[in-house]
């Protein structure tokens, strides 16, 4: 089956579910949906060039708070907030992008997660603006542009999250599978080698991780409008860890590896968040076992089924 | 008010600041040294001590024994957790799944924390015996702050001496050079490292149930000081023991120094150092380059 | 106008001097190769030349222009490629796909077009498809050749190509690069230790001893000169 048609499939189910699914449900797959963006972001940067990054909240963070003062302030229509929220996002993330990829390794995680411990930080050292450990409540989804109001109901944001979520995929694929994402592969697989081919990796890495954070604050700014508030947890380190967590139990480097690992988590979480107060604890577990035993994640297991079968 | 007398005080407290810095970062160093790889869980590790500190010092109704049992329980769980999950990928080219793997340590270690403590902090109360001040050229100065500054200073010297006059200690340095031609002359270099490992652990633990009656023990307090255990490392130089007590000294000062002058852009200024550090020389002052 | 001058390039390693004034240079369309016992400094020039390592002193002029200290990624721009002693591909790509990102640096439209080609003139062809770490060492060697000349380089660096190649894969090899040098408009600084090779290819040879140039004139001058004899006398070769 072509992948246009597997596509095609993908989203014309999709495009179906609110009608197929009770409406609490609904709420859960927005927040899969979300999280699936906001792992796929960071796919770009770990499953594609190897760096791993834990201080990926930042961009979600960014991209929430952004959107949250953004629509509360500013009144703009729920989308055109959106996307301002996400080109400052993508305007942070530059001089962050430029200093954190001057290392690899250890130094650029730990650097990364200094950025997102500053967001953190900031968030209270400004209380005024963010209000603090209450964060920012009551974020409207005003109408707009030319009056629709689509997006104001349950099923209407389900629409614009997926909209997104499968634009998004759409691009970064694009990438990927572009010259650029070849030059990424060769960085991931022996960048030295890159630079000696003429490429200057340093410039494409601030751009992978420029547009990681710009995906990034998109699925935070989609989750401000969704969520209705804005909470400090966004910048908190397990959120970067819970992220990192679907990226490699997904399957890094394949862009839908992270979405199922996304989708994995957030239905695990729903089912046994009713029975158990451990589940974080599994995760953890999960994650580890993971990295040990399964290095190709979830997606590298189906893959690997599939082709024996 | 005196200004010399201020600017000591200012300075003992940076020293007792840099006291619990060291023993999180030496374990960091020691652990770097022995096995090439960051401990990212070193965070979540200090914040256990303080929290299994907080416990045994309430059972048992002594911060002495919170000193003692902190760094074991919390050392034995350190040697386990790199007896199971690390050693087995000791063999694999692929650093990232060091990384990967203290990252879900310090994950799994931090909601365990969570579970069975809850989200309140727990403060632990400064020993009967330590509680008061003493008057520095008439300047107040805590008592317990001067405890941290001494037994910091001797647990650096005994380490140090550990370290160059023992034969435990040249065999961990040996291994630290060159573990090939260690294991190559019949020593079990797998046991020193889970030795070291958890030896740094403990040390971290240690720094925990010290730190605690100051902050209390809260949820988090992991995050910020792996940075700052990670930026003492690097300035120092990473593997090197005597770096980590530099880096732990320097860093001390500017914390406590940026609080004073600075105080809330004093955390932009770790990050500010860090930053810099990183950028001039990733490699440290001291150490060897990773 | 040489395509590529050293002047007086040094470089220490604390109190160990790997290259001392070394003066090279490399005539468009020729080949040159730079021979000496181990240690020598043959290595260390090369880094220099590519700008892996700064020199301490000394210049590196190419096509006039001094592109001394220039970052690693514009020296392959201004047209030098090189191969690695340690042999650098990307081994979890396929062969074409290594070809091919090399290619991408010079010329992305025809990036697939060119790789093919290089494929053909190193007789990789029917490897194209397969995952690079699956090749023989032998064919690895290749393929970062096959990578080299795909970035259509004015000057093309070799570092000890058949290092590690069976008796029957360094004839092959020199075979290939033979035809390859004399049908393009191409330089080559080539660093060898089979003599062998050396005098088969080489227009020109460099000697290093101890970090500095100790002869240099054609193969046969090279021969003879009791200087070189001597250098080799102690050592490996």
């Amino acid at each position: 089956m072509s992948w246009r048609l597997r596509f095609a499939l993908v989203a014309g189910v999709s495009l179906l579910v609110p009608f197929a699914v009770p409406q609490y449900s609904l709420t859960v797959i927005v927040a899969a949906l979300i999280f699936s963006l906001f792992a796929m972001s960071l796919d770009l940067i770990v499953g594609y060039c190897r760096l791993y990054s834990f201080g990926h909240a930042a961009a979600y963070g960014l991209g929430a708070y952004c959107a949250a003062l953004i629509l509360t302030h500013l009144q703009l229509p729920l989308p055109i907030g959106i996307a301002l929220a996400v080109l400052v996002t993508v305007a942070i993330a530059i001089p962050i992008a430029w200093v954190c990829t001057r290392s690899t390794g250890v130094s650029f995680a730990m650097l990364t997660l200094a950025f997102a411990q500053l967001g953190y930080a900031m968030l209270f050292r400004f209380r005024d603006i963010t209000g603090g450990s209450d964060g920012v409540v009551g974020i409207p989804r005003p109408p707009g542009p030319f009056g629709i109001d689509w997006f104001q109901g349950r099923i209407g944001y389900y629409y614009l999250v997926l909209a997104c979520l499968l634009g998004s995929y759409l691009v970064c694929r694009a990438i990927v599978r572009s010259n650029f994402g070849a030059v990424l592969a060769g960085i991931r697989e022996n960048e030295a080698k890159t630079v000696s081919l003429g490429y200057n990796t340093r410039a494409y890495k601030i751009t992978t991780v420029v547009l990681s954070y710009g995906f990034g604050g998109l699925a935070g700014a989609l989750y401000a409008g969704f969520a209705g508030y804005a909470s400090p947890e966004l910048f908190f380190w397990l959120t970067s860890g819970h992220v990192l967590i679907m990226v490699v139990v997904g399957g890094a480097g394949t862009l839908i590896g992270p979405m199922l690992g996304a989708l994995f988590f957030v239905f695990l979480e729903h089912q046994l968040s009713q029975v158990t107060d451990l589940w974080p604890l599994i995760f953890g577990s999960i994650f580890i076992a993971f990295v040990m035993f399964f290095p190709q994640g979830i997606l590298g297991l189906l893959r690997r089924r599939h082709a024996a079968a | 008010m005196n200004f010399a007398s201020f600017i000591l005080a200012q300075c003992l407290g940076a020293l007792s600041q840099a006291a619990i810095l060291f023993f999180i970062a030496c374990g960091l160093t020691l652990i770097f040294g022995i096995m090439r790889i960051v401990n990212f869980a070193h965070g979540v590790i200090f914040m256990l001590g303080a929290y299994v500190g907080y416990t045994a010092a309430l059972v048992s109704g002594s911060f002495v024994v919170a000193l003692i049992v902190a760094p074991l329980v919390v050392g034995a769980i350190g040697m386990a957790f790199e007896w199971i999950f690390l050693r087995p990928l000791y063999g694999r080219r692929d650093g990232g799944a060091y990384l990967l793997l203290t990252f879900g340590l310090a994950v799994v270690l931090s909601e365990l924390i969570r579970i069975i403590w809850g989200a309140q902090p727990r403060s632990l109360a400064t020993p009967e015996a330590l509680l008061g001040i003493v008057m520095i050229l008439d300047q107040p100065f805590p008592i317990y702050r001067l405890f941290l500054i001494g037994l910091g200073l001797a647990a650096g010297i005994a380490v140090w001496q550990f370290l160059e006059r023992t034969r435990a200690g040249l065999l961990i340095r040996a291994v630290s050079q060159n573990s090939e031609m260690v294991h190559a002359l019949g020593t079990d270099v797998d046991l020193v490292r889970t030795a070291v490992f958890g030896f740094g652990c403990a040390m971290a633990a240690l720094g925990g149930v010290l730190a605690a009656p100051l902050v209390t023990a809260f949820l988090g307090m992991g995050a910020n000081v792996v940075i700052d255990a990670f930026v003492i490392v690097i300035i120092g130089g990473m593997g090197s023991f005597l770096g980590s007590i530099i880096g732990s000294v320097l860093v001390g000062f500017v914390q406590v120094f940026g609080a004073y002058y600075f105080q809330d852009l004093a955390l932009a200024l770790m990050y500010l150092l860090m930053l810099v550090v990183l950028v001039v020389r990733p490699g440290g002052l001291l150490g060897k380059e990773e | 106008m040489p395509l590529l001058e050293c002047k007086g390039l040094t470089r220490q390693f604390g109190a160990l001097v790997a290259v001392d004034a070394v003066d090279m240079q490399v005539e468009p369309g020729e080949i040159r190769a730079v021979i000496g016992p181990n240690g020598a400094g043959k290595s260390t020039l090369f880094n220099l030349i590519t700008s892996v390592l700064k020199p301490n002193a000394g210049e590196v002029v190419f096509a006039g222009e001094n592109i001394t200290g220039f970052p690693v990624y514009r020296v392959a721009q201004k047209g030098i490629a090189r191969t690695f002693q340690r042999c650098h591909i990307f081994p979890a790509l396929s062969a074409r796909e290594n070809v091919r990102l090399a290619a991408q640096a010079r010329n992305a439209r025809r990036a697939g077009a060119i790789a093919d080609e290089a494929l053909e003139h190193l007789r990789l062809t029917r490897f194209a498809d397969m995952s690079a770490d699956m090749l023989s060492h032998g064919d690895q060697r290749l393929l970062e050749v096959a990578m080299a000349i795909a970035q259509r380089p004015r000057l093309l660096m070799l570092d000890e190509p058949t290092q590690g190649l069976s008796l029957e894969e360094t004839d092959r090899a020199v075979q290939i690069l033979k035809a390859m040098l004399r049908a393009g408009n191409l330089s080559v600084l080539l660093v060898e230790h089979d003599m062998e090779v050396v005098f088969k290819l080489a227009d020109n040879i460099t000697v290093l001893h101890r970090g500095r140039v100790i002869a240099d004139g054609a193969p046969a001058a090279v021969k003879a000169n009791a200087e070189v004899r001597r250098a080799y006398l102690g050592g490996s070769e």
